[in-house]
């Protein structure tokens, strides 16, 4: 009988233990940082916009547009009518975070009539879907495709043809970034870029598990080129 | 079959005056060792010797009732009026032939107020014992239920962070009814039904139906049902109290009373319950403090009382009260603190009357009531403004007339018709209407060959909405030998959309879309084209949602075996497919102008569950017993495999794997499967009773396969690429020990020994280490 006991048990307890002992970091994302990129993280964007489904009593108000100039990773708030006039005209920032949760962005551009720069200095600029991995994206494409792109607000990618960078989940409300998707971006000084957005959650979670997750806290990377040609290799 | 052998004058021990001993023995009077008898209401416990003897020693006359169970035998219930003497009894099991996958029987005795067999469903039942739960040591519904094989406790983030639901052989919350003594219990958080809402006292025992269950209780049971059965009558005045505390500032306290009255011909129990927690972090890694299992209190009462008017005449009255209150704090950096206030209240009535006629039929008329309501509101503390509020009320009446009438020996018919109305109050949905429901259900248990036993059931449900919805079901079992049971069962289930997938008007404008609910569709679709703001619409999806949802069905069916292998083993086996049809899900139909996309709801063509479940069972010796389960689980969204075949946005995206950063193209097998669902889960329990010492031990390892948590990577579907929880194994152990004559029990729960917890288990404490006593009054 003890016998018996032992040759069930043993194998049993065995396996048990090994089940247990099973490690439980499934974070399988690589580091961002490579070396020559540009990693922002947690950037908050209009969090008192977005954090707040209008209290009682309170209307509640569109999100304030924020700009961003990669070369000094400066944030740039447009709150105000003159801050609109000081800045929105200029070619004196790259990237525009605008619409719910921040999470729609332009690339500065004069000739879109619907982009925050719209009849300002940058005349040049322009903006290509690459759909392949942000590690992989070693060349610019040519200018001709920079030309012919129509690649304007990048957003909610609800259909095939959408150049969004995410995708909203109906069940969860949670803003999923897709992979594959990195922009190449020819900036408003001529310099060329290559752009991928991670996150909009705050602490750049691999998954959420509350849907009232602090954010919009943006977590992106992107290298800038700068001796104008298109070599964009990061590895 | 069961008689009084003979009346004998023994002597008994100081402390014990009297003496109740007797004989276990089969249908061929060979003697049955290792039976479980169990005296009521002491509780007492005891296995029968290798002459199949047992005895108890006992201080005071009176009525008591002896439980027999043993493996391969029916279990018996035998009452025994205890005069001022010693008495013994001899008891003859019958062989058990059609207990249909019946897991753990010990000790069950039919309930009080409902006709209707859990077996009759014709799906693999599970039984969960009074002792069963005392031996876990566990507190709340939700603790047991997930020990239980095939069944786990599942987070849904889409319902918030309070929806926490059961889900039964791969079917999620939605999909199973809670039932309390076969009447259902209403209040769920989007179909998420919370189990932690009730606590495990006074329960007798609890019934789970694996499979589509619809011809027993109508719709909801698609996927399943977990009847909870309460305590009824008593044979002596007793009453008990018990506390525990420890972890988590954990406390359980129970005062329970019961009582016979009028010689016997009436009994009332009562008992009451709080409980509280301060809840757990799982999330500390991005939380830096509050908790994402919830603190809460819950109070709890319930009563029932039972009078026999006339020989053959019974009147039931139960009634349950409990009430919650919840506050879940949640601080994140930067100084966002979240405070989400829960209050829920919860009432449950039933009136009944048991009627034995001279025929051999039974009646039972019986009117439930029930009222539940909800409340949430959170807010961000720091910005004082609103996260989210909603509150909801849901009301049902419901009368119904069951029968059951045995024809010629050989045929057992269970028969009903009833009716119910249901209403809703819920701020967010407008031009509600009560959903009233008119039912007739028949039943035939029937032998026509003395090794076959089949069961047949249809129900019809009519409801003011929809159109009528028959519910049959089929089961076979045949008993190849005396050891050897093969059995089979075929059932079908539906569930009715739900108001808010009818009648939802939700704007969100965080993201700027809206779901409309499809009784309301054509509505907002006109006031929307009148105010030019849609600037496209899907005609042919409108055509096909508008007002035109259908109920969900599905099809459960299951093959398997029942194998006394041994004298001690048994091993149960079956093999499971359940197939859902008309599932339904949101669609986008319109474009509008300003509002971003317009989505409704609809069917979608299938889904399917299959695997098998396994079970064992094997007492080594008298007192040392090993049981295992394992189930195994696929369960898909056939409608995925379509869209990705057909290369359908999202799901056609090249699958990019973030370690490597390499991508491949999808295929149909990129798919996993369905969310919160492990393929491999497995149970192991080692119960422990040292009689010297009347210490009993229970160890329980229960292990989850990985099972995705969520999809991150866009396109729409589980890849191996998506957020999974990893393997893990919880460990449970308990400890009790009897002392002054089992008046006095002391208990050591440790629950989570190893401290797994995750981030994508919100709901999953660390480890619980609680202590507790239990006290027991009779009465002289």
């Amino acid at each position: 009988m003890i016998l018996h006991k032992n040759t069930l048990l043993l194998p049993l307890l065995a396996t048990l233990l090994l089940m247990a002992s099973c490690g439980k970091d499934d974070d399988a994302r690589p580091s961002l940082e490579d070396g020559k990129s540009t990693v922002i993280y947690d950037l908050p964007g209009d969090t008192e916009a977005s954090m707040g489904d209008g209290a009682e009593g309170k209307t509640k108000r569109p999100f304030h547009i924020f700009l961003f100039r990669l070369r000094d990773q400066r944030q740039i708030w447009i709150k105000t009518r003159a801050d609109s006039l000081q800045w929105l005209p200029h070619g004196e920032w790259d990237l525009a975070f605008t619409g719910p949760y921040n999470s729609e962005v332009f690339v500065n551009n004069a000739l879109d009539e619907f982009n925050p720069g719209y009849g300002g200095g940058a005349r040049h600029s322009a903006v290509v879907l690459c759909k392949q991995s942000y590690e992989s994206l070693d060349e610019a494409p040519a200018d001709e495709v920079f030309d012919a792109s129509e690649v304007g607000k990048i957003g909610w990618a609800y259909s095939e043809h959408a150049p969004g960078w995410f995708r909203y989940s109906l069940d969860t409300h949670i803003m999923q970034a897709l992979p594959n998707r990195t922009y190449a971006i020819r900036l408003p000084d001529g310099k060329y870029a290559k752009l991928q957005l991670i996150n909009a959650y705050q602490g750049n979670p691999p998954a959420v598990t509350n849907m009232n997750w602090p954010a919009p806290y943006f977590t992106f990377r992107y290298f800038v080129q700068e001796d104008g040609s298109k070599h964009l290799n990061t590895r | 079959m069961m008689f009084i052998f003979s009346c004998l004058t023994l002597g008994a021990t100081a402390q014990d005056r009297y003496v109740i001993q007797g004989q276990v023995l089969a249908g061929d009077s060979t003697a049955l060792s290792g039976a479980t008898v169990v005296l009521w209401p002491d509780q007492d416990a005891v296995l029968t010797d290798e002459q199949g003897r047992f005895s108890f020693g006992v201080r005071y006359e009176g009525t008591y009732r002896l439980d027999v169970t043993h493996v391969g035998h029916r279990p018996l219930a035998f009452p025994l009026l205890l005069a001022q003497q010693d008495t013994s009894v001899l008891l003859l099991l019958e062989p058990r032939q059609q207990q249909l996958n019946e897991i753990t029987v010990t000790g069950q005795s039919g309930p009080v107020d409902n006709l209707i067999k859990a077996k009759n469903a014709a799906m693999p039942v599970a039984v969960i014992t009074r002792r069963e739960i005392e031996l876990m040591g566990s507190r709340r519904l939700d603790e047991v239920m997930k020990e239980q094989t095939g069944v786990a406790i599942v987070n849904d983030i889409a319902g918030g962070s309070r929806a926490v639901g059961v889900q039964v052989q791969g079917f999620s919350s939605d999909y199973v009814m809670v039932l309390i003594d076969g009447q259902p219990l209403m209040g769920r958080n989007s179909g998420n039904f919370d189990l932690s809402r009730i606590s495990v006292t006074n329960i007798e025992r609890i019934e789970i139906i694996k499979g589509a269950s619809s011809c027993l209780y109508g719709s909801d049971a698609l996927g399943g049902a977990i009847n909870i059965i309460t305590r009824h009558g008593t044979i002596a005045p007793q009453a008990h109290a018990s506390l525990m505390y420890g972890s988590l500032n954990i406390v359980d306290g129970t005062l329970e009373a019961e009582a016979p009255f009028h010689h016997q011909r009436g009994s009332v129990v009562a008992s009451a319950n709080y409980y509280r927690t301060d809840g757990y972090n799982t999330n500390a890694g991005y939380m830096s403090a509050g908790t994402t299992v919830p603190p809460y209190s819950n109070h709890s009462m319930q009563g029932r009382v039972r009078y026999r008017i006339r020989k053959n005449g019974t009147f039931g009255l139960t009634a349950r009260y409990a009430r919650r209150q919840s506050t879940m704090v949640n601080v994140w950096p930067g100084g966002w603190v979240s405070n989400d206030h829960q209050s829920d209240r919860d009432f449950n009535g039933s009136l009944s009357y048991d009627h034995r006629f001279a025929g051999g039929m039974r009646s039972m008329s019986r009117y439930y009531f029930t009222q539940y309501h909800n409340r949430v509101r959170a807010t961000w503390i720091n910005a004082g403004n609103l996260v989210g509020a909603e509150a909801f009320g849901q009301q049902v009446h419901r009368l119904e007339q069951q029968f059951t009438q045995t024809l010629a020996g050989r045929v057992q018919l269970t028969g009903g018709l009833g009716a119910s109305i249901e209403r809703m109050a819920d701020q967010s949905l407008t031009g509600v209407k009560p959903l009233s429901t008119v039912f007739g259900f028949l039943q035939a248990e029937w032998s026509p060959l003395s090794r076959l036993h089949a069961t047949l059931g249809m129900r019809y449900d009519h409801t003011s909405v929809y159109k009528g919805k028959p519910s049959p079901s089929l089961g076979l079992q045949y008993a190849l030998s005396s050891a050897f049971t093969v059995k089979g069962g075929i059932g079908a289930g539906f569930k009715a959309p739900d108001y808010k997938m009818r009648y939802q008007l939700f704007y969100n404008p965080t993201a700027n879309y809206v779901v409309v609910g499809t009784d309301k569709v054509y509505g907002v679709l006109q006031t929307m084209d009148e105010a030019g703001e849609l600037s496209y619409k899907n005609s042919y999806m409108v055509g096909l949602t508008a007002s035109n949802l259908r109920a969900e069905n599905s099809l459960s069916s299951h093959l398997g075996f029942g194998w006394k292998a041994a004298k001690h083993v048994r091993l149960e086996a079956l093999a499971f497919y359940h197939h859902i049809r008309n599932q339904i899900n949101t669609v986008a139909i319109a474009n509008g102008t300003t509002v971003g996309q317009v989505f409704t709801y609809r069917n979608l063509p299938r889904a399917v569950n299959w695997g098998g479940e396994l079970s064992a069972g094997w007492q080594l010796t008298p007192s040392l017993e090993l049981s295992a389960g394992y189930q195994y689980l696929i369960s898909k969204d056939l409608a995925v495999i379509d869209s990705i075949r057909a290369g359908k946005f999202p799901y056609n995206q090249l699958l990019n794997d973030p370690a490597t950063g390499q991508s491949r193209p999808v295929s149909p097998g990129s798919y996993w499967g369905i969310e919160g669902r492990s393929r491999h889960m497995a149970n192991f329990r080692l119960h422990y009773e040292y009689r010297p010492w009347q210490l009993n031990l229970t160890v329980r390892a229960n292990i989850r396969g990985r099972y995705p948590f969520q999809e991150i990577n866009g396109n729409q579907f589980i890849d191996i690429y998506d957020a999974f929880v990893p393997v893990h194994t919880l460990f449970n152990v308990t400890v009790e020990k009897k002392l002054l004559a089992d008046r006095l029990s002391l208990r050591a729960v440790a629950d989570n020994i190893g401290n797994f917890t995750h981030m994508y288990m919100p709901g999953q404490p660390g480890r619980v280490i609680l202590g507790g006593i239990n006290y027991r009054w009779f009465k002289n």
